[in-house]
């Protein structure tokens, strides 16, 4: 058995690593489940039932009068059209303004339904008429397109349609032109609008949904099975929506003027004042020093930790090697010399700091750790520089470098048990009096968690004396 | 009184009438801001300012696992913490630590522990920096202090994990560990059982990361081209994410809003703070003077056990230890030399050699020495950053290539491993000299890999 108080520290900190492991998986794991989840088939958001009435309207979402919601925002946009024929009409969905929580109006969602209703009844004239000259069941290229229901004012302005108009009659905010390639089947558009997740045109296999979509029998694009998402087919048809695309480059703008305002003022009026101010501040408070802060003790010692590691290998270069004339015999003297001068400088600014800290009474960090706003930070020597990018060519190069970066953490993290567990335990090998089995069990412990990071275990074996 | 305020400030202030502007801007870019009526307040020592002032100096001191708490402590443990912390940063008045604790007073001496804050570092930016919204993927690429890991996340979650918590494995608390009770003697055993699970943890954190990686390289490629700004040229994950559950993302696009308005206001700040800084120096005149009572200490602060006293042992261990090496190795040398040297003749060609070694040498120590006073490597890359995927042959110039980072982290890489081997060696050197001289017990260790 270890000494308390031996056994003490070490066991905080070995409970201190394997925490700190535990919390970063535990992010991790946080952030795979949002991986994979995206990676399959999107779920249809929670969506009420709906009502015979609205029919496929009210399929994906919302509208049905009782449940407002805020209005889906555009989920895929086909990068094939123009750009221009996407951002027209700004008016047409400025009420509806996805992302912003405004509720359509009850007037909007009356308004709605009668379209709707008006579609439906159309839907099913067509049908009718297409179902006598063929189904021609489209197949939808890159432009398979979620129009929401926002988009039915414009739509109903052109009903009816070809294809190659129907680009003007969409919103803008980058939502999705149908590519109808039946002539005109506005209903259609508007059907699978509603669907925020119904991608599918043409002939699907997979019917997700619960039994609304069943209810779909009056389009002839009943077909357009409305198939769950998957980032993996439909993925380059994204668009994020404008609101949130204007409110983040916002903010990277205003990052970028944060951090050029920092590094312009260098000797201006105001560091005047404030280099004042802090002067006066410090002169009326008495006779103290110029206070040293604990994150800066602690950088300090962090720095003279440094020292000593670069020091010693230097230490063991120099000893190992051989020197074959008397100028480089000199040099390694010189050297050494120098080298045992820095350590005794080191020391003594570790006593000094030592010395400041007691008088200070400048104590740790009341709450676990320097880690506040306050010690020299953070995303490089400049925490408002704008977004670097970590530019990458492949899975592997990303593993690789997350991998070695791990393995970083993992060294330095060794390096620091290592040299506790020397501080600790090799005392008490030193210190042991007889050598009995179990002092010779704990040598061969202690053997193997310094020297192999308790990987492996060395043998003893007892040698009966002879005779 | 209003009026007589209003003439103050205005005197105060060169730039009149941008003294309440440059308040209000402040109070709007600080996280919980006190109305600019709290500041004026203070300047007069009003007792009803005070409450505020010590939350906000609060929100601002605690680390981020603190700010971000649902239930925050009570008045006096945060005041208690503000006392200690501002202890720490060496703030320089006494009047500070003898406060009282309920909130009833001292909204004055808040005020300029504030001001000081402000004054000696850009306090706001780094506050709005340790909550920004990061909508990429971030990933850090190195392990130094203060930086989130962002363990590739996904979510904006400002919570990072302290890294050097992670590599110096300090409990998260600046207690000890007393949860120990009953255990107050371990075995080796339980070390070597702690050790064996910690190599584990490791081993699965690698493949998760592992795992990780691949999910947002899919993402990263399924949505090439969806981006409207060019550099990027595809989603990252919370973006996507973003796309996927809008209703569950609105509560992104407030928080980034709410960003945005903090920052506007920190930039308006940063334009009129000229004016505050002239009215805080009024602020200190009207402080009445302190005796400076040199003898007498303040209210005593409970002493709290420092969690480092290990970490001074241990340095200043290995310090003396290496000073002592040294000169066990140098001493001799310097023996021989003097030795070798003494029947030779010194002439004016040798003693400049002599010199001019020596100046070499000194150099070399000189870089020596910059090397650990610098901190980092300035060369090195660190800190977050966005990651996006690019084709191998494009322009670079744009951002940091993996390739880059990668070679930087395998050579430091390199050298842990070489100082870890050169502290395992040495125990495997003092072990076997332990062992070694013990009769009748052969030690086979195993081979040196």
């Amino acid at each position: 058995m270890l000494p308390a108080d031996c056994s003490r520290r070490l066991v905080a900190e070995l409970r201190g690593a394997l925490d700190a492991c535990a919390e970063r998986q535990r992010q991790l794991e946080r952030s795979l489940r949002v991986s994979r989840r995206l990676l399959r088939a999107w779920e249809p958001a929670a969506t009420p039932a709906a009502e015979p009435t609205l029919g496929p309207e009210a399929k994906g979402e919302h509208l049905s009068p009782g449940e407002p919601r805020p209005p889906a925002f555009p989920r895929s946009c086909p990068r094939a059209w123009p750009a221009p024929s996407r951002e027209q009409r700004p008016g047409a969905s400025a009420r509806f303004l996805a992302f912003s929580a405004c509720t359509p109006s009850s007037q909007d969602l009356k308004e709605l339904e009668l379209l709707t209703q008006a579609l439906e009844k159309a839907a099913r004239v067509r049908k009718g008429i297409s179902k006598a000259g063929g189904d021609k069941a489209p197949v939808p290229k890159s432009g398979s397109t979620v129009t929401p229901v926002t988009t039915t004012p414009s739509h109903l302005q052109a009903p009816g349609q070809a294809d190659g108009r129907v680009s003007e009659t969409s919103p803008p905010r980058g939502i999705c032109q149908t590519k109808a390639p039946t002539k005109g089947h506005p209903e259609r558009r508007l059907l699978s609008s509603e669907d925020r997740i119904s991608w599918g045109r043409g002939a699907r296999a997979t019917r997700p949904g619960p039994g609304l979509r069943d209810q779909q029998t009056a389009p002839p694009a009943a077909q357009q099975a409305p198939e769950a998402f998957t980032l993996k087919e439909k993925g380059t048809l994204l668009q994020l929506p404008m609101a949130f695309r204007k409110a983040a480059s916002q903010n990277s703008r205003l990052w970028a003027q944060i951090s050029s305002t920092q590094t312009s003022d260098s000797a201006d009026a105001t560091t005047t004042a404030k280099t004042q101010f802090l002067q006066k501040m410090q002169t009326a408070s008495g006779p103290h020093g110029p206070g040293l802060s604990a994150a800066e003790v602690e950088a300090e010692l962090g720095r003279l930790q440094e020292a000593c590691s670069l020091l010693r290998l230097r230490m063991e270069e120099e000893v190992a090697a051989a020197p074959v004339d008397w100028k480089q015999e000199l040099r390694c003297l010189f050297t050494l010399e120098g080298l045992q001068a820095l350590a005794g400088q080191c020391l003594c600014r570790l006593q000094e700091l030592r010395a400041a800290v007691a008088e200070q009474q400048l104590g740790p960090w009341p709450v676990g750790g320097s880690r506040s706003t306050l010690s020299p930070c953070g995303a490089g020597a400049d925490p408002a520089r704008g977004p670097r990018l970590l530019l990458y060519s492949s899975t592997q190069e990303l593993q690789t470098l997350v991998a070695l970066r791990l393995q970083v953490a993992m060294l330095t993290q060794q390096i620091h048990l290592e040299k506790v567990l020397m501080a600790e335990l090799l005392p008490l090998v030193h210190t042991q009096g007889r050598w009995g089995p179990r002092e010779l069990s704990l040598c061969r412990a202690v053997h193997s968690l310094l020297c192999d990071a308790g990987e492996r275990f060395p043998t003893v074996l007892q040698d009966e004396p002879t005779g | 009184m209003g009026r007589q305020r209003r003439r103050v400030d205005r005197a105060a202030g060169a730039g009149s009438g941008t003294l309440p502007e440059a308040i209000a801007a402040l109070s709007r870019a600080l996280p919980c801001g006190p109305s600019p009526e709290t500041f004026r307040r203070a300047k007069f020592d009003r007792p009803e300012a005070a409450p505020a002032l010590w939350q906000l100096l609060f929100r601002v001191l605690s680390p981020i696992s603190e700010a971000g708490a649902t239930a925050p402590p009570a008045p006096e443990a945060q005041a208690r913490l503000v006392k200690a912390a501002l202890r720490s940063e060496g703030y320089p008045r006494p009047a500070l630590a003898q406060l009282p604790e309920d909130g009833s007073r001292g909204s004055r001496e808040l005020l300029l522990a504030l001001s000081w804050l402000l004054a000696r570092r850009p306090l706001l930016e780094r506050l709005l920096a340790r909550t920004r919204v990061r909508l990429g993927d971030e990933v850090a690429v190195c392990e130094c202090l203060g930086v989130s890991t962002g363990c590739l996340g996904t979510e904006p979650d400002p919570c990072p994990l302290q890294c050097e918590d992670l590599a110096f494995g300090r409990a998260n608390t600046g207690l000890p560990a007393l949860g120990l009770g009953s255990e107050l003697h371990v075995d080796i055993r339980h070390v070597q059982w702690l050790m064996g699970k910690l190599r584990f943890q490791w081993r699965n954190l690698v493949s998760t990361q592992q795992e990780q990686c691949a999910l947002l390289s899919k993402i990263h490629s399924y949505t090439w081209g969806c981006h409207s700004d060019q550099c990027l040229g595809h989603l990252s994950a919370t973006e996507t994410e973003v796309l996927r559950d809008p209703e569950g993302s609105q509560q992104l696009l407030q928080v980034l809003e709410q960003e945005n308005a903090h920052l506007a206001a920190t930039v308006e700040w940063r334009r009129r703070e000229l004016v505050f800084w002239q009215w805080m120096d009024t602020v200190l005149d009207t402080c009445p003077q302190q005796a400076p009572d040199a003898g007498s200490q303040p209210v005593f602060l409970p002493k709290i056990p420092d969690h480092r006293g290990g970490q001074w042992e241990l340095v200043a261990g290995e310090m003396q230890a290496l000073e002592e090496e040294l000169r066990a190795a140098a001493e001799p040398r310097r023996a021989a030399w003097e030795a070798q040297v003494r029947g030779q003749s010194r002439d004016l060609a040798w003693s400049s050699a002599l010199r001019a070694l020596q100046e070499t040498v000194g150099q070399e120590l000189a870089a020596l020495r910059w090397a650990w006073d610098q901190g980092r490597d300035p060369a090195q890359p660190h800190g977050l950053y966005r990651l996006v995927r690019s084709e191998p042959g494009a322009p670079a110039g744009r951002g940091l290539q993996a390739a880059e980072v990668i070679g930087a982290l395998r050579s430091k890489e390199a050298c842990l491993e070489a100082a870890l081997r050169q502290l395992q060696g040495q125990c495997r050197r003092e072990l076997a000299r332990l062992v070694g001289a013990l009769p009748g017990f052969v030690w086979i260790s195993s081979p040196v890999r």
